[in-house]
């Protein structure tokens, strides 16, 4: 039995619109196992920022949890204090951002954002051992520490990331949640981005959820892969298994999407239909009106999420709900 | 040495320090930035002063006869007239003009009592500053932290409240506000002086150095002097900063609620930071920089309130200088208070610029 | 198979949209906006009736604004102290020429109480309409009865005694619901009886302060509208040549409007009426120069963030001419800003003109003006309190209404404070 870090049960998160309730992420449940990398991937829209935010319980108004169970450690979340999640944000989960130039606080110095953090959590630790401890902490990602004393606007792009992940590390991180974190970055800093996140993952004992856009990102880095759609979990395995023989009929139009170099130009692949309405969401399967397989139970049922081969689950009609079939 | 000297040695020393100081250890940037703002504050300055010269020679008529009215006889008018300059071609005129503001020599007024006028100035402006700055403070304290309130509530109660009183302050006129606290101070209530400056016995023994009163008392150690500064200070400075606050209110509110939509806010939030962290410290200072741009132009609003304020409460400082001089139709003490307000203006411009880049590390480095 | 599309529901639904009619749409909109909603329709309801009032103030005002109609400061509420005719409810007397008899006839008896002016004052009453009727066969020559007290005065009509009584109304209120068959006339002085209304009292001369208010909507809504059009037309063009054109007239114009602009408009908008001499029209002009920077500087500045825009390099891009590009793209975004800051100007200008009234400067000193009654009443603050008070309030609630539907308004179009 994996050990599993972050249990996450039966989320529901919903918006209030003005023109209704959007429900954002649809009954997900999902394990985050220790020390793993899981890649949370789909299309925009899908849920899957709204999610990493919620196992956070960083959702504000008009947004809110409905219902769900957050294990973390062996505690539900859910039935925790304001205070406490406080103290639980930016210590043993941490979050790293899309864009560090909007993440970083534009008229605080790189030095106070650490010294801040370490001190809000550990309010006995003197502002001097704060700033030693953030020198430290930068060295190892490969920032000088007189760097330290800038303000945001004068370091480089990556630099920028690599401050924005030692402020997820600043305390006694177990999960990190990475949303989105290359998407701005060009494609030699994500390479050595990706480097580093190993890197760190080996030497802090990390577990990390990076949730993107970005398919390639993923099987680079992850050794597992969860794919969502309109705000429903589809498709969740080991990263080989589900990119090599993706089961759910969007997992493999979204793998098809990508294009590839030895491709015609007529020969790329659009997948049929626009994303769904969460304001009236299809009934059953999310997926049923653009589906090439689909079935008449598709469009009445909402499939639920069950392994199909070992190390694999899927929510599909496709594959018979009652037993597990091989193959 | 006049007061007026004495004022302005008072602010001008520190400042040049202070400008000598951040050139030295400034940035590039900086330097560059600094040099603009002041190079763009003198064609203002030009600017302004001659749209006052041109304004004022506008007047149909003869400006003497006018101010002399019946008393003056041919033979008067025409001396003065000459003393003036007034004969001389426009353009000779607009250069003496010039001259005299550089020079801020004003000359003499024409009517009443024919003292130089910066002497008078030099008794009034002090009583402007006087009242001025404490609205000053007043209006952005309120202002400031009752928009960043009304921002970390928004769309509940606390919000909607703090909107409507800054809607009803913004549409209250400030002298009507002066007259209702008057009303109800001063005389339903008699707690509080209505009219001047100090109390007239207790004013004879106080000592001018700077002819700001309070500061005045506190320096002699005149503490009955004090008390009744402070006491007729009360109600107008309350007048002028409450009218101000509606507009910090508004400005400082819109600024923090597009300020708590960044993104680093939210990361802040991400790492644990306590709400009212986030708010007070990391959302208002940024919130801060785009109002402090603004706060310049609320001096302008400042002393346009200053004009009526020092009306209603009888305060002897240039606004109501400005209004007495137009009655009697002085126009060459209008000519120069105006200036004066316009100078003014283009300092205050000048100096909430510079303090602006000192504020924001991105125009500093 | 599949369901409905997505793409033929929406279409569905957009026509469905631009079917309903405009005031379904205004009323749906309540529920969309929420409070901003509601804020715009009551002010804008605010709005419409001052306008009303000052398009037609004489339907509103009982008195005309200049006319000395009754005693000089009367508190609000109270009635002004005239000598009355007070009579028997049962007889149609109630009027002093309804004494008048024919000469010869038996004099008529009035009461009077003894020590109060009232005789004096039916002495002169009478003798002036006795006058009058010199030569038509009627006089009026009352036999004057004076009594101790009013209470015995009172009694005397009750019972008969006297025809009719000459009382002060003050004191006759006072006491008549003691003597029922007695019913009070006009007041023998021609002026308004205790009936008449001077619902906030009267100032230093005997002007009517409800009337003067309603009057001084008029200058006001004219002041403010006036400049706020002027500003406008003279500063939206100005913005949007210096946007669109940029360059050498771009710089020029905006240090101008800049330096106008952070100067305080009080002091401009004084030395402008101070060179041009106090009439309405001075007064707007001197207040619409105040503001047309700030139409000057908002066009300008929305013209310039439009051109930015990539739509309108596309659309050049394609061959679209200047003014197609000013018509299709930049006017609708220009658009709803003006409106907004017109609303707030108009608010500002009658500020302004207030103060500018109120300071003594502007306007000829007999017009019926808020501003003006405000400085008046000043010196009488000890003891009027009504003259400051009023017209005060009358003037923030003007400004209010004009503010709020700015706001309002600002909060609906403008997308980005929206939340969500």
């Amino acid at each position: 039995m994996e050990d599993v870090l972050y249990s996450v049960r039966g989320l529901n998160v919903r918006y209030a619109t003005r023109s209704g309730d959007v429900h954002a992420v649809d009954d997900v449940s999902l394990d985050i196992r220790r020390g793993e990398i899981l890649g949370l991937v789909g299309e925009s829209g899908c849920g899957k920022s709204t999610f990493g935010k919620a196992i956070m319980r960083m959702i504000r108004t008009p947004g809110r949890i409905d219902s769900g169970e957050l294990w973390f450690d062996g505690a539900d979340l859910m039935t925790y204090s304001e205070k406490q999640m406080q103290s639980v944000r930016g210590g043993a989960i941490g979050m790293v951002f899309q864009d560090p130039m909007t993440s970083l606080n534009p008229v605080q110095r790189v030095v106070e954002h650490l010294t801040e953090t370490i001190r809000t959590h550990e309010p006995k630790v003197s502002e001097l051992a704060a700033i030693a401890r953030a020198e430290e902490l930068v060295e190892k990602l490969g920032i000088r520490r007189e760097r330290l004393d800038d303000y945001p606007h004068q370091l480089s792009g990556g630099m920028r990331q690599r401050v924005m992940i030692s402020l997820a590390l600043a305390l006694r991180t177990k999960l990190v949640i990475a949303d989105e974190p290359t998407t701005s970055l060009d494609v030699i800093v994500e390479a050595k981005f990706l480097d580093l996140l190993r890197e760190l993952r080996d030497e802090f004992d990390l577990t990390i959820l990076m949730i993107t856009h970005n398919i390639g990102v993923v099987a680079e880095v992850a050794d597992r892969v969860a794919v969502m759609y309109a705000g429903r979990m589809v498709e969740i395995g080991d990263v080989y298994g589900v990119f090599a023989r993706p089961k759910h009929p969007y997992t493999v139009g979204l793998l098809n999407s990508v294009p590839n170099i030895d491709l015609a130009a007529h020969d790329l692949y659009k997948m049929e239909g626009t994303p769904p309405n969460l304001l009236s969401p299809p009934s059953g399967c999310p997926f049923h009106p653009r589906c090439p397989r689909v079935m008449d139970v598709c469009a009445v049922e909402i499939p639920v999420l069950q392994e199909v081969v070992p190390g694999q689950a899927t929510a599909c009609w496709l594959y018979d709900q009652v037993g597990v079939t091989g193959g | 040495m006049s007061p007026l000297s004495i004022i302005f040695l008072i602010i001008g020393v520190p400042a040049a320090l202070g400008l000598v100081y951040i050139f030295v250890k400034g940035s590039a940037g900086l330097r560059r930035y600094i040099l603009t703002r002041i190079a763009l504050t003198l064609p203002m300055v030009f600017i302004l002063a001659s749209l006052v010269f041109f304004v004022l020679r506008v007047i149909p008529g003869d400006p003497v006869s006018s101010a002399l009215g019946p008393k003056g006889s041919p033979e008067t008018i025409a001396r003065l007239n000459e003393q003036l300059g007034l004969n001389d071609p426009l353009l000779v005129q607009y250069g003496r003009f010039l001259g005299s503001v550089i020079t801020l020599d004003f000359g003499n007024s024409l009517t009443g009592a024919h003292r130089p006028i910066v002497d008078e100035m030099s008794e009034r402006f002090p009583a402007t500053l006087e009242l001025v700055i404490p609205a000053a403070i007043l209006s952005l304290t309120i202002g400031v932290f009752g928009g960043a309130f009304a921002a970390s509530r928004r769309r509940r109660t606390a919000d909607y409240s703090l909107r409507l009183y800054s809607v009803i302050i913004y549409s209250l006129p400030i002298f009507w506000l002066g007259l209702m606290l008057q009303l109800l101070f001063g005389v339903k209530l008699g707690w509080l002086p209505i009219a001047g400056r100090i109390d007239a016995v207790v004013g004879t023994t106080l000592h001018h150095i700077t002819n700001i009163y309070s500061v005045d008392a506190l320096l002699t150690g005149n503490w009955a002097a004090l008390r009744s500064v402070l006491a007729h200070l009360v109600l107008p400075t309350l007048t002028l900063g409450l009218i101000l606050s509606g507009v910090f209110v508004r400005l400082t509110r819109i600024n923090v609620i597009e300020t708590l939509q960044q993104d680093y806010v939210e990361a802040a939030r991400a790492r644990g930071i306590r709400e009212r962290v986030v708010i007070y410290s990391h959302a208002l200072k940024n919130a801060m920089i785009p109002v402090i741009t603004l706060i310049g132009l609320q001096v302008a609003i400042l002393l346009a309130g200053a004009v009526l304020t020092e009306t209603v409460f009888s305060w002897p400082g240039m606004g109501r200088y400005l209004v007495e001089r137009i009655s009697s139709r002085d126009y060459t003490a209008v000519q120069s208070v105006i200036t004066m307000f316009a100078l003014f203006v283009a300092l205050i411009s000048l100096a909430v610029d510079i303090i602006y880049s000192l504020v924001d590390p991105r125009v500093r480095y | 198979m599949a369901l409905q599309t997505p793409t033929s529901h929406e279409q569905e639904w957009r026509e469905d949209l631009q079917r309903v009619g405009f005031v379904r749409k205004l009323l749906a909109g309540r529920r969309w906006y929420g409070t901003d909603w509601w804020l715009v329709a009551i002010s804008a309801v605010m709005v419409l009736g001052f306008i009303i009032l000052a398009l037609f103030p004489s339907l509103f005002a009982p008195y005309s604004p200049d006319a000395q109609a009754g005693p000089r400061f009367l508190a609000p509420g109270a009635s002004p102290d005239v000598p009355v005719l007070v009579s028997l409810a049962s007889s149609s007397i109630s009027g002093l020429s309804d004494l008048e008899v024919p000469a010869g006839d038996p004099r008529p008896s009035v009461g009077v109480v003894r020590g109060v002016p009232t005789a004096q004052a039916l002495n002169d009453q009478a003798q002036a309409l006795n006058d009058e009727l010199s030569g038509t066969g009627m006089e009026l020559r009352p036999r004057i009865a004076r009594f101790d007290t009013l209470e015995e005065t009172l009694q005397a009509v009750a019972d008969g005694t006297v025809l009719a009584a000459v009382v002060q109304s003050t004191e006759y209120e006072q006491v008549a619901g003691d003597y029922p068959t007695v019913a009070e006339g006009e007041s023998i002085t021609g002026g308004v009886s205790s009936e008449g209304g001077f619902i906030l009292g009267t100032n230093q001369i005997g002007q009517d302060v409800f009337s003067r208010l309603i009057w001084g909507t008029r200058i006001a809504l004219l002041i403010g509208f006036s400049a706020s059009i002027i500003a406008l037309v003279l500063g939206v063009p100005l913005g949007l040549l210096a946007g669109f054109r940029g360059g050498k007239l771009d710089r020029i114009l905006s240090v101008v409007m800049d330096s106008l602009y952070a100067f305080p408009g009080l002091i401009l908008a004084i030395s402008i009426t101070a060179v041009l001499g106090p009439s309405v029209l001075n007064v707007i002009v001197a207040i619409a120069v105040l503001y047309i920077p700030t139409y000057y500087r908002i066009v300008r500045g929305q013209t310039l963030s439009v051109k930015e825009e990539l739509y309108i390099e596309a659309a050049k891009s394609i061959g679209a001419r200047s003014s197609e590009i000013l018509r299709k793209y930049i006017y609708p975004n220009v658009i709803p800003s003006v409106a907004i800051i017109f609303s707030v100007n108009v608010a500002d200008a009658i500020l302004t003109g207030a103060g500018l009234s109120f300071l003594g400067l502007g306007l000829p000193p007999d017009t019926a003006d808020w501003g003006i009654d405000l400085a008046r009443g000043q010196g009488f603050i000890q003891t009027a309190w009504w003259l400051i008070t009023f017209p005060g309030l009358a003037i923030m609630l003007v400004v209010l209404a004009f503010t709020m539907m700015g706001e309002g308004l600002m909060e609906i179009f403008n997308p980005k404070l929206r939340q969500q």
